[in-house]
């Protein structure tokens, strides 16, 4: 780079002229004056709950008990301030009387007009930039989710809500469960998630040590006597402690001893006390004396028992009118998922055909763009095959004329060359305005310009299809087609109706759609609904009733819409299963691949199936093999053994030669022998299995076989997951349906 | 025979072109005797400072279901439009976060979106091939969906990128994984002019990414899976004005310098590099050393106003704010405390420059703006 030019760069890019609008570049003023304003501190606990300023805070329980759980904690955060008492902690201006928010974590207050610059977007609430992530300040826990007016007068009420549900759910402001100790024990998480929501869970729980009687659900703070009745049988917390309630009754209640409160409470529901005796008292209130049978009836069944609860602040079980019919309910809601498949295959692997198929079969109507669609499509395809034939012609023209001359030659040497070129007509000569038109159509199949010409060409040029079709030549060579390697197996469908496939008024069948190669013109993505019809004769039979109802999703893609080495797989992360389809006729057909390589088709469905399977965002999901055009398998195989493809060099079944119907066993020996193959290859990629089936995508039963077959797939799945994931997958719906 | 003949000429011939790349990389490489960072070093430039609370992100724009692909804010008014996987697009308002428009297509597999530059329309493209214009003005459907007003169909790839030509709301281009960009006249629904594709002149793998010369809208550069730029006149279809190699991975994203004489990219590389599009040169590469292997691609990238600062995505959650003078850098938004929880799939710089709005597959769009002592947004 020559000198001059660097300087002019150099002076552009930093400008200064453009700081007038650009903030980001007008920050380095400002930046010794802010770095002196907030100072995030770490200092032991002590300093935090000691600060007189504090005075505010909700400090109500400073047991001895809740200080202990307290210093389990390794250091809470707690900031300096600067300026001085009442002043806002960013601005260091006000006082004690101006309104402020605290943040949550260190309980540093800012004044309306810091609270957004210093808290953010708040995505976990009230919290300082530099506490997210952290701990709550315990004694903060009952304001969690309570908005304060500063808040709501800064913020519009949609923000307000989102920022007020995160501070409520946010991972970070939980209880920590291990600051809970029930008879002795901490919680873990999933014990924590147990107690929460279980039936009647104990009311604004925070951490400390408590008691917990697993048989009746009695619940207490550790030395206090009983304050809840919570739901029994929870599996959390240790055995209980003769001494959890620090009773002194001399009455053993579940291997506790019970309080003076309680005692009297027993005696006045006519319990006999006599004599330090035991009882066993269960969930409904029915009690029992130890190592005797006399159950006596539930204590809790006058409502003079429970006033008198009342009066001694004792608890009583709270009313079982609400059982957990509303969480029932609420599962059953749960919204009607599609299943997702997505269908993907080579180059004319067919996955178009199974498509179009698939959707003939369940009923899902073409819709007029679509049928107009793959109308210019077959009539452009016809034009395409057309243009191939003529292209055969002209080359059948030149052998018969080469051939002619030959002859000539070995007849009469002596006669000019001149003059049978003249009279060269042979079978396969076109009138010459025919020909116009053929090598006009030639060139433009030769260019790839094909599309570009529809659909004008429909109206212009169909009476010159019908005059090309009844012309002696074409039809010539319309009968040597076979040798045209070009030339679809398929489109002698179409030429047989050339002349009424090049009509404007041209409607093409279902039959036709099917036939057609390619759904539309662009190498897009197609995706269709569609759930199974029910057959009659399947019910029940195998075993798992499927639903009816269950909508599924399929979506058919071209390979070059994942772009280079897959890049957009990513966006189909949500899919249940991958189709991939492979042509068994491709082994030995051959492509040139970007670079320009010839490869056989095989190699190349394989090395996509490859960069598909081993694709990280699809891991994990499962994957069926459709072996397609089963149908054409056999017939090619007696043409070209299986062994031309590379992959397949040790196939060598054994042959009988006594039975003549033995080929089609070999053609289905071949199928089991490539299936085979895939299934290795895809076990050492993901060691899992690969689902196979054969179809014939133009046979409606094949691809519905093969369909149902990959509804199996998912219902197994389904099963298997359902026990591991149920109570988690309710959880996460519920989570959704509130956030959104 | 004839064709194995041609077949030679042809090898020998691509022999000979990549012959002549290597050379002129040589001599580029020979003429280069700085960079911008090595020159500003030399000039005694100080690099520029970010405090961990200097830039705050203030607004969370949460109501996606899917990763965030695609985002643009309008010229004017703090208006957002974002695609997202679950198959909408949403019309974000940025001051207060409400969504005033969510729109849901009829492809779901969307890769791109635009704000139309009288603020009226978003376009938006992706694996349907097609670039679908919906009118926010329109009335909604019976199921309350917008009506797609215009569809411009031509790209035989998926629609990797669109962006409106500005000043005027009926151009816009496009870029395809067919190797072509496409100028569109939205009025007619037609193409103008394609470039690339057809004829060997243009790019020869997907394109991935436009931008379009703020200073002169008849110029455009692309970013392509090839590994290069490629520097576009609209009125010149045939073939590419200048054609930027140095990439050694897909180029992700490209976009325009604040002044027009220059650009930047972002590549599978794990590198932004700045090009000077009047003579070619590589002025700069910014890449950061990561200690393990993978290196993090970059997904997108935008410039600050007065150009000193540069924001790339990376595939990792980083958001880097490189100093561009000096090539380092300056802060990270992926590792402050508020930042995205997955990959950074696309940002942007709102017009007069005062906020940053970052989209990321946590579904998440988050809006940064300087935390200092100024106004916020």
């Amino acid at each position: 780079m020559d000198s001059p030019h660097s300087d002019t760069t150099g002076s552009v890019l930093s400008s200064p002229s453009v700081s007038s609008s650009g903030v980001f570049s007008q920050k380095r003023a400002d930046i010794h004056n802010n770095e002196t304003t907030t100072r995030h501190v770490k200092r032991p606990s002590a300093v935090t709950f000691r600060d007189p300023e504090s005075c505010d805070m909700v400090q109500g329980e400073s047991n001895s008990n809740y200080s202990e759980t307290q210093s389990m904690h390794a250091a809470e955060q707690s900031i300096e301030r600067n300026g001085k008492k009442g002043s806002c902690y960013r601005c260091l201006e006000g006082n004690q009387f101006t309104e402020k928010e605290i943040c949550i974590v260190c309980n540093a207050k800012y004044c309306c007009k810091c609270v957004l610059r210093a808290m953010g977007s708040m995505p976990e609430g009230r919290k300082c930039v530099t506490c997210i992530g952290k701990k709550i300040n315990e004694s903060r826990r009952a304001s969690l989710g309570k908005c304060s007016r500063l808040l709501k007068q800064l913020l519009n009420e949609l923000e307000v809500k989102q920022a007020m549900s995160s501070e409520k759910t946010c991972k970070a402001n939980q209880l920590p469960p291990q600051l809970v100790l029930i008879n002795g024990e901490p919680l873990n998480q999933y014990k924590l998630h147990v107690l929460q929501t279980c039936q009647n869970p104990p009311k604004k729980l925070k951490p400390g040590r408590y008691w917990y009687d697993k048989v009746s659900g009695f619940w207490g703070k550790e030395g206090d006597g009983p304050c809840l009745i919570i739901t029994a049988q929870l599996n959390v917390g240790g055995r209980i402690k003769a001494k959890a309630s620090n009773g002194n009754a001399k009455v053993l209640v579940n291997d506790r001893e019970i309080t003076r409160k309680e005692l009297w409470m027993l005696q006045f529901a006519g319990v006999n006390c006599e004599g330090k005796p035991s009882f066993w008292l269960s969930a409904d209130g029915s009690y029992q004396e130890e190592g005797q049978k006399n159950e006596k009836g539930p204590i809790w069944k006058k409502t003079r028992i429970k006033l008198f609860c009342a009066l001694l602040s004792l608890p009583v079980p709270p009313n079982v009118a609400n059982p957990a019919g509303e969480d029932v309910s609420q599962r059953t809601l749960e919204q009607q998922v599609l299943l997702k498949l997505l269908l993907v295959g080579y180059q004319k692997s067919g996955t178009s055909t199974i498509y179009k198929q698939a959707k003939i079969l369940y009923n899902v109507p073409f819709s007029e763009d679509e049928r107009q669609n793959i109308k210019l499509k077959i009539q452009c395809n016809l034009y395409g095959y057309l243009a191939i034939l003529l292209e055969g012609r002209e080359r059948f023209e030149e052998e018969v004329l080469l051939e002619n001359r030959k002859l000539q030659f070995a007849d009469g040497p002596g006669s000019s060359g001149g003059a049978s070129q003249i009279d060269g007509k042979t079978k396969y000569s076109l009138s010459p305005r025919l020909k116009a038109f053929s090598e006009w159509l030639v060139q433009v199949m030769v260019s790839g310009n094909l599309e570009v010409i529809f659909p004008a060409a429909t109206r212009e040029y169909a009476p010159f299809i019908q005059k090309l079709w009844n012309d002696a030549a074409f039809q010539a060579t319309y009968n040597r087609r076979h040798e045209l390697q070009m030339l679809p197996r398929i489109a002698t469908y179409f030429l047989e109706r050339a002349v009424e496939i090049s009509r404007t008024d041209y409607e093409p069948s279902d039959m036709d759609i099917l036939y057609a190669e390619g759904t539309q013109s662009s190498n897009g993505l197609s995706s269709m609904e569609f759930s199974f019809p029910t057959r009659e004769r399947e019910s029940f039979i195998d075993g798992y009733q499927h639903d009816p109802l269950a909508r599924y999703q399929l979506i058919r893609l071209h390979p070059s819409s994942l772009g280079a080495s897959c890049k957009w797989v990513g966006m189909f992360e949500d899919i249940n299963m991958v189709l991939f389809c492979v042509s068994l006729t491709d082994y030995d057909e051959f492509w040139l691949d970007s670079n320009g390589v010839l490869i056989n088709k095989m190699v190349a469905s394989k090395q996509l199936f490859e960069t598909i399977v081993s694709h990280p965002t699809l891991e994990q999901k499962d994957f069926l093999l459709i072996l397609n055009k089963a149908d054409l398998l056999l017939e090619k195989m007696e043409e070209v053994p299986l062994t031309r493809c590379e992959w397949f060099h040790d196939f060598n079944p054994v042959i009988s030669h006594h039975n003549n119907n033995l080929t089609a066993s070999v053609a289905q020996r071949a199928f089991h022998y490539i299936a085979v193959k895939f299934k290795r290859l895809f076990d050492s990629l993901t060691h899992s299995k690969l689902y196979v089936c054969m179809v014939t995508g133009l046979e409606p039963d094949s691809v519905d076989e093969a369909f149902r077959y990959a509804r199996e797939i998912l219902k197994w799945d389904h099963n298997e997951n359902s026990f591991i994931n149920n109570e988690f997958s309710t959880t996460t719906v519920t989570e959704a349906s509130t956030t959104s | 025979m004839p064709v194995a003949e041609l077949k030679e000429r042809h090898a020998a011939a691509i022999e000979a072109v990549n012959d002549l790349r290597e050379r002129l990389k040589q001599r580029r490489q020979q003429l280069l005797d700085t960079d911008v960072a090595g020159y500003a070093r030399s000039q005694g430039r100080s690099q520029v400072t970010f405090g961990p609370t200097d830039l705050v992100c203030c607004r969370t724009l949460q109501g996606h279901t899917g990763k965030v692909y695609s985002l643009d804010w309008t010229p004017e008014r703090d208006r957002i439009v974002s695609a997202s996987q679950d198959g909408r697009l949403i019309v974000w308002n940025a001051q207060t976060s409400q969504k005033t428009h969510a729109i849901k297509l009829p492809c779901a597999w969307v890769m791109t979106c635009a704000f139309s530059p009288t603020g009226q329309s978003v376009a938006c493209g992706g694996l349907d091939s097609m670039c679908s214009i919906f009118n926010l003005n329109s009335a909604t459907d019976r199921d309350g969906n917008l009506p797609v007003s215009v569809t411009l169909n031509g790209h035989k790839g998926y629609v990797s990128c669109c962006q409106y030509v500005p000043d005027e709301d009926i151009h816009i281009i496009t870029s395809s994984g067919d190797q072509t960009c496409v100028l569109w006249d939205i009025t007619t629904g037609l193409r103008t002019t394609v470039f690339g594709g057809e004829f060997q002149s243009g790019h020869t793998a997907d394109v991935l990414s436009v931008s379009i010369n703020g200073a002169n809208s008849r110029v455009f550069v692309s970013g392509s899976c090839d590994g290069t730029a490629r520097l576009w006149d609209t009125r010149v279809a045939s073939r590419a004005m200048r054609t930027f190699q140095g990439h050694e991975g897909d180029v992700n994203t490209v976009k325009f310098f604040p002044d027009g004489n220059r650009f930047g990219t972002g590549s599978d590389d794990g590198t932004c590099r700045l090009f000077d599009i009047r003579n070619g040169h590589q002025l700069q590469v910014y890449y950061q050393q990561h200690s393990d292997k993978e290196v993090p691609l970059v997904t997108s990238i935008a410039f600050s106003i007065s150009g000193r600062l540069l924001f790339a995505g990376y595939s990792n959650g980083d958001c880097y704010v490189w100093d561009t003078l000096l090539a380092r850098v300056v802060l990270n938004l992926g590792s402050v405390q508020n930042s995205h929880e997955n990959r950074i799939s696309c940002l942007g710089l709102s017009a007069d420059g005062s906020s940053l709005c970052t989209g990321s597959w946590d579904t998440n769009l988050k809006i940064w703006a300087f935390g200092g002592h100024r106004k916020v947004i």
